[in-house]
Parts: structure tokens; sequence; C-alpha cells
């Protein structure tokens, strides 16, 4: 009887653990993530998204939370943003940051929206643009744009545009975009607000202007493979994006890089 | 059937214009085209251009990439270990295998960081180590060293004695910094490398990675330069770093690498492709800035006369001409068919004409036929009767006629007709109209008459005429006729009376005598 009854006891103490079992596995799926493996993550140097030089910036800071959230490894590179689109779509590559989509990205690649930005025309005062279609129509003037970059809808268009002209100079980042747009080897780039600080430097301001584009601020997300993430497995790392824009750590992150009203202008968007 | 003479005109002007229409719309045909395909060529050209920019930026930072990871493993190997343990990277380096594909490596070597404190120690170390003339160069106090301490493989160049401080060169130094900092592998600008001697001139070009003490933190900036001992680097000729990529450049492209962002003769790398004196302004060209291990390069591609011709393909102008001339040759053909029509139109409506004329007029002498002349005389009969007007007939016979075609044969007869009908013509007014009924029997017809008087004296002065001899075949001939005049409206109001008074009044001045005139005997009620 006794040993019926411990037998008993077992079975129903081996049930309850595997209750508890079962909901505590249920609950830590959705917050957490896959880490049967190690991802790859892929960061791109560009103003205050990333820099090499100090390997510092929102990108990041996302990156490391992100990681750090996930408890998964994660082994983080730095190339330039052509190659990690083409990594991307190859499913060489797992995560990168800050992308945005298009028609073609959708096809080989999932995203979780964490900010949206409006872009900008820089333009050389010498260059005498106080429109954007002044850009356009006067041939003699070259813009600068990194490789693999696509920007709001009418950005594009220019980008486009020109680039059957043979206006276009493409780089492979910002720095030397920079460089030769104060050496006139270039009369404007297409910026974004991380690009910002830079033209606080004198040497800049000075000699140029910002024209916006007229199209809706365009939303920036964590870029994911299709090919080497499964829809759930995308569906986890997004979980860890919303669960950060929820509890305000990502306004935490770009609180650190912009003023407060930016920041949270840059935060608070709302996905079309 | 016809159409009205508005829209006839029209169409003859639509088809005289056909041809320039046709040659118009077919000149914007081809004008069209050759747009169209001069397009498409122009496309096709810079696609196959962007591609090959695209595609050699992707192979040159795919080596770097590939040298970067050298650089890590070397990194790797040094960090387990002590920089001045000689023989193992000296291994490791041969473990390696640089062969012809890693052809751009010249050095792979070791630089320790060096604080004026530890100078001594670090020259005492040296000397012991087997390089015993080993001292710092340049010589000079500074507060920090940072002394080549190994080259590998330890061949040729590489033998160069150790020592030189690679802080005190700006270039060297701006990238080192960089790689400190960053952890990251960096690049140096333009240079010459010091294993080649003091006179090289040959465009290079180090790639440094940091060696930080194992187990020291360097998450931030600060740690790193804490736990910082110094660099492994790989120096490159750049000739030899372009020669080791795969693949090869399209003929007719010119391939221009320069340090940082200007495009000046003393900053380029390299130089290589088509290369040509001077490029036209209006050939295809791109400018691409790249970042090779957080370095600018600046890549100029230009396309040449064989690359354009390979990959524009220029059949435009072969659509201009072929379209052009198949215009004008179909515009002619078309003029051509537009004239033929015309010309039957014109062959059609003059004989028309002529078959028209041929229906009422005498073929000998050119007159009025019976059939127009009746066709006359109701006319008047109608104008006269509105207008309340005299008008008369007047009937003309050659006298003898018969005699004289007897004597003269037919030919004669005719011309003798002929004359008589000229001289008629010549002799009446303009508003009267002569006929000629048949045989020798001519009418006149005299509208709106005055009086009737002057019937008789036009009648008497023909007669007269008639009269006049003349010359046939050498012969002089002397002539004469009957007349017979009807007067409208007291000889007859319709045309059948009144050719009738007329022609019976004619036959009573033959009857009389003959070279006379007779006026007709008005029926009873004919001038009611």
């Amino acid at each position: 009887m006794f040993i019926r009854r411990s037998l008993f006891m077992g079975i129903l103490r081996s049930l309850g653990i595997l209750g508890l079992l079962a909901l505590g596995l249920g609950s830590a799926q959705a917050a957490s993530v896959d880490c049967s493996r190690v991802y790859t993550l892929a960061l791109h140097d560009h103003g205050l998204l990333y820099s090499a030089d100090t390997d510092s910036g929102i990108d990041k800071d996302v990156a490391d939370e992100l990681i750090r959230r996930s408890g998964c490894k994660v082994t983080v590179s730095l190339m330039p943003r052509a190659r990690i689109w083409q990594l991307i779509e190859s499913g060489a590559l797992d995560l990168s940051l800050s992308g945005i989509e298009n028609a073609e990205r959708r096809r080989f690649a999932g995203f979780a929206w964490y900010f949206s930005n409006k872009y900008y025309l820089l333009v050389r005062n010498d260059a005498k643009i106080t429109r954007l279609s002044d850009f356009e129509k006067n041939t003699q003037l070259q813009l600068g744009v990194i490789r693999g970059f696509r920007y709001s809808e009418s950005a594009n268009s220019l980008v486009d545009s020109l680039q059957e002209d043979n206006r276009v100079n493409q780089s492979g980042g910002l720095a030397p975009l920079y460089q030769a747009f104060l050496q006139n080897h270039i009369q404007a780039m297409i910026i974004e607000p991380f690009d910002f600080p830079a033209l606080e430097e004198e040497k800049i301001r000075s000699i140029s202007a910002i024209l916006p584009f007229r199209d809706p601020a365009v939303p920036h997300g964590l870029i994911m493979s299709r090919k080497s993430l499964t829809e759930a497995q995308q569906a986890q790392w997004r979980g860890l994006i919303d669960a950060m824009l929820q509890d305000g750590s990502m306004l935490r992150i770009f609180k650190k890089y912009f003023k407060p009203d930016l920041a949270a202008a840059l935060v608070n968007f709302s996905v079309p | 059937m016809d159409a009205p003479p508005r829209q006839a005109f029209a169409l003859s002007l639509l088809l005289r214009a056909s041809p320039w229409i046709v040659l118009l719309a077919m000149l914007g045909l081809t004008a069209f085209a050759w747009d169209h395909e001069r397009m498409l060529a122009r496309t096709s050209l810079h696609t196959q251009f962007d591609a090959v920019l695209r595609e050699t930026v992707g192979r040159m930072e795919q080596r770097v990439q590939g040298y970067e990871q050298i650089m890590r493993g070397v990194q790797a190997h040094l960090a387990t270990g002590s920089l001045r343990e000689r023989a193992s990277l000296h291994h490791y380096v041969e473990g390696l295998q640089l062969d012809a594909n890693f052809s751009g490596v010249q050095t792979i070597g070791v630089i320790e960081w060096v604080s004026d404190s530890a100078r001594q120690e670090h020259e005492a170390a040296m000397r012991k180590a087997g390089f015993a003339d080993y001292a710092i160069a340049p010589a000079g106090q500074r507060p920090a060293y940072a002394p080549v301490v190994q080259r590998e493989p330890y061949i040729g160049v590489n033998r160069t004695a150790p020592g030189f401080d690679v802080w005190s060169d700006a270039t060297r130094r701006a990238a080192m910094q960089r790689a400190r900092d960053s952890g990251l592998p960096a690049i140096s600008g333009k240079l010459a490398l010091v294993e080649d001697g003091a006179a090289a001139t040959e465009p290079s070009f180090i790639m440094y990675a940091p060696v930080y003490a194992l187990g020291r933190p360097r998450d931030t900036m600060q740690q790193r330069n804490q736990a910082l001992q110094g660099w492994v680097y790989a120096a490159f000729h750049m000739n030899d770093f372009m020669a080791s990529l795969y693949g090869s450049l399209p003929p007719g492209l010119e391939i221009e690498i320069f340090d940082g962002t200007e495009t000046e003769p003393a900053s380029r790398l390299y130089q290589g492709g088509a290369v040509a004196a001077k490029s036209p302004a209006d050939s295809l060209r791109a400018t691409e800035y790249m970042v090779v291990s957080g370095h600018n390069w600046t890549l100029l591609l230009h396309a040449r006369e064989a690359f354009l011709q390979q990959y524009g393909r220029s059949v435009e102008n072969q659509i201009a001409a072929a379209g052009s001339l198949l215009s004008v040759v179909l515009a002619l053909l078309i003029w051509q068919m537009v004239n033929a029509r015309e010309q039957a139109l014109q062959l059609a409506h003059r004989m028309t004409e002529e078959l028209r004329h041929m229906a009422q007029h005498d073929p000998l002498t050119g007159l009025a036929n019976r059939a127009l002349f009746s066709d006359r005389v109701s006319q008047e009969i109608a104008l006269a009767k509105r207008q309340r007007k005299h008008f008369a007939l007047l009937f003309i016979d050659l006298d003898n006629f018969k005699q004289i075609n007897d004597t003269f044969g037919h030919a004669g007869g005719d011309r003798i007709l002929q004359r008589t009908a000229k001289l008629l013509q010549d002799s009446v007014r303009e508003a009267d109209s002569v006929g000629r009924l048949g045989g020798d029997e001519f009418v006149i017809l005299l509208p709106q008459l005055t009086d009737a008087d002057s019937v008789m004296d036009l009648a008497d002065k023909l007669r007269r005429a008639l009269r006049e001899p003349f010359q046939i075949d050498g012969q002089t001939v002397t002539m004469s006729c009957s007349m017979g005049i009807a007067v409208y409206p007291q000889d007859g109001v319709d045309e059948l009376t009144l050719t009738k008074n007329a022609d019976e009044a004619m036959y009573r001045a033959k009857a009389e005598g003959r070279d006379c005139i007779r006026t007709a005997v008005a029926a009873p009620g004919s001038t009611a």
C-alpha cells in the first residue's frame, strides 16, 4: 500500500514537474531565442551607427543588448554595406542592423523595425542649388552614395536617374564621401540624422546646405537572413527588438547619441 | 458619282502630299528606332561597365579581407605567447605557405611597443637574441618607440637589420594608432618599404593589426591602449597586390588606384589595364571610393575604345542609314504611283473632252453639228421668250456644189466646205454661232436682233464674201450660195417651225435663180 501510494505520489509529482517544465519552456520560448548555434552579425561603419575607430555607436549598443538578451553566442564583424547585403542574401550572414527594405530585399531578408528617419541632401553651397530638382538639372554636378545603400522613394529615384547619366560616385563608406565632398569631387550626398555630428564640423557646415526629401520617414531595423533563419527564429529575434522598444531600452540607447526629442522622434514610429 | 469639288480637291492634295507624309513618317520611325537602339546600347554598356567596377571593387575588398584574416592568425598566434618568441613566428609564417597566390605580401613582421623607460632593457634583450648591433633607429629619445623586431620570411630584403622605429613615421603611425584604438587591422597610406632600401619608390602599403596582452580587458579604447603590446604587420607592393587578384579586367578598361580621395599623380598607387595617355572628355569613367581596412582608396575606371566597341553594340548607325534609305525609296515609290494615277486621270479627262467635242461638232469643219446647233436654238428660244427678244436663223446652201465635187473630187469639195466654214465664222459676230447640218448646208444662229434689216445686211455681206473667187488646185473657182431666213417669233416660235421656214425660204431662193436671199413667209398665227 505504501509502495502503491508512493508510486502514485511519484507519478503525480513527475506529472507536476513535467507540467511546470512545459509551462516554463513555453514562457521561456516567447522571450528567448534558439541558441543552438553560433550566429553572425555584421556592422558597417557609418556615422553614429558605428565607428570602427572607436568601436562604438548605436548599432554596436543595439547589437550588445540584443546579444545579451538572446543569451546566444554571436560573432560580430565589420564589413561594407554592399557586402552585408550580399551575405544576408546568400545566408552566410545571419543578422545586421539599421537596414531598410525594398521589394528585392524582402525576398531574402526579414526585418524588425526599431527606428525610422527621413533623408536629406547635403549639398555644397557653391553648387547653387535651392531645390532638389536643380541638382538633377545641372549635369556638371556629381552625387556620392554608399554602395549598397537605398533611401526614401524620391531619393532613390534621384540616385537612379543620375546613375543613368553616369553622375553617381559609389563609396564603400561615409568617410571618403565627406573627403570627396570637401574636395569638391562630389557636390552632394544623401545623409540621415546619424550623419549630423559630422555637419557640426565647421569645415563642412560652412560650405554646405541641407535640403530634405519630401518623403515620409523610412523605418530601419534588424536585418535577418531568410536563408539562414527560419520564420520562427526571426520571430524570436523580432520579439527581442520589440521588448527593447517597449521597456525603453532602445530609447535609452538613442538618447546617448541624440538630443532627447530627436531620439524620441526616431524611436517612436509607426510602420506603414 | 463624282466627289464634290472640295472633297476632290482635298483628296488630290492628300495624294500629292502622300510621298512627303510617308517620307516624314518613315524618317520619324527610323529616328525612334535609332534612339531606342542607342538607349539600349547605352544601357547595356553602362550595365557592363558597372558590373566590372563592382566586381573589381569586390575582388579587391575580398583580397584585403583575406590578408586581414592572415593578420588575425598571426595576431592570435602571438597573443598566446611572447612577441620575442622568434622561432615560433618563423615556423608559423613558414606554415602559412604564402605562395604566388599571396604574392602581394613582401613581409610579415612584428613590432614591439616600447616605452622610453623600457628602451635599454629592450635593446639589451634584442642584442642577446643575436642582433649584436641592435639599436632603435632613428636615434634620439622619444616618449615611446615601436621598433620592428622580426621580419618573416627571413630571406632576401627581409634580412634588413631590425630596430626601425615605425612610430617615428607619420604615415605608418596613423595606421598603427587606428589599429590600436579599434582593435581591427588597419592599412597605411602610400609609402615606400624600408625593406626595399632608401632609394625605393615602388608604391606600397602596410597592414597593421594590434597585439594585446592576453587576459587584459580590451572592450574600450582606453583598455585597448593599456593592453597594447605591439603590432603585427604585413607589407605589400601595390602592383603585386593587384596582380594577386583573381580574374582579369576586360579589354579596353584602364584602372587607377589612388591613396585617399585625391586623384593626383603623387598619390597614385596603381595604374593598369588599357593605359592611355589621355581619355576623351566624353568617355565612360567612374570613381569609386573604397574603404579598405579603415583606409580610403579611390578607384578610377576608364573605358577605352576597345571596351566601348565590344559592349556598346553600335548598330544604331546602321539602323539610321538603312531606315533613311528605306524611307526615301518608299517615298519615291509612292510618288511614282501617285503620279501615274494623276497622269491616267488627266488622259481620261482629255479623252472624255475629245469624245464630247466629237459628239457635238462636225469633224470636217469643226463647226457645231446638228445636235449641238439644235441645242443652242432651243436655248435661244427659251431666252428670247423670257426677254421678249428677236433672233434669226439663216440657212445657207452652196449653189451647184455637186458639180464642184465632181470637178475637184471629194477632197477638193471638202476643202471648199472647210473654206466656207472658216469664212462664215470669220464674218459673223461673236455672239452668233455657225453650224453645219450636213452636205453643203450651213446654218447661222443670230441672237439678240434689233431689227430684221440687220439680218438681211449680214446675210448679204456673207453672200458677197462667198462669191469672192479663190484658188483650188491651181484653178480659180467662183462660188455662190442661196440663203433662207426665219426670224423668231414672227416666222415660228419653236425650233421645228423656225428651221422648216428657214429651209423653205432657202429652197425658194434656189428655185428663184440661186445666189439670192429669201425670207420666210410667216405662217398664220406664228407671231402670236
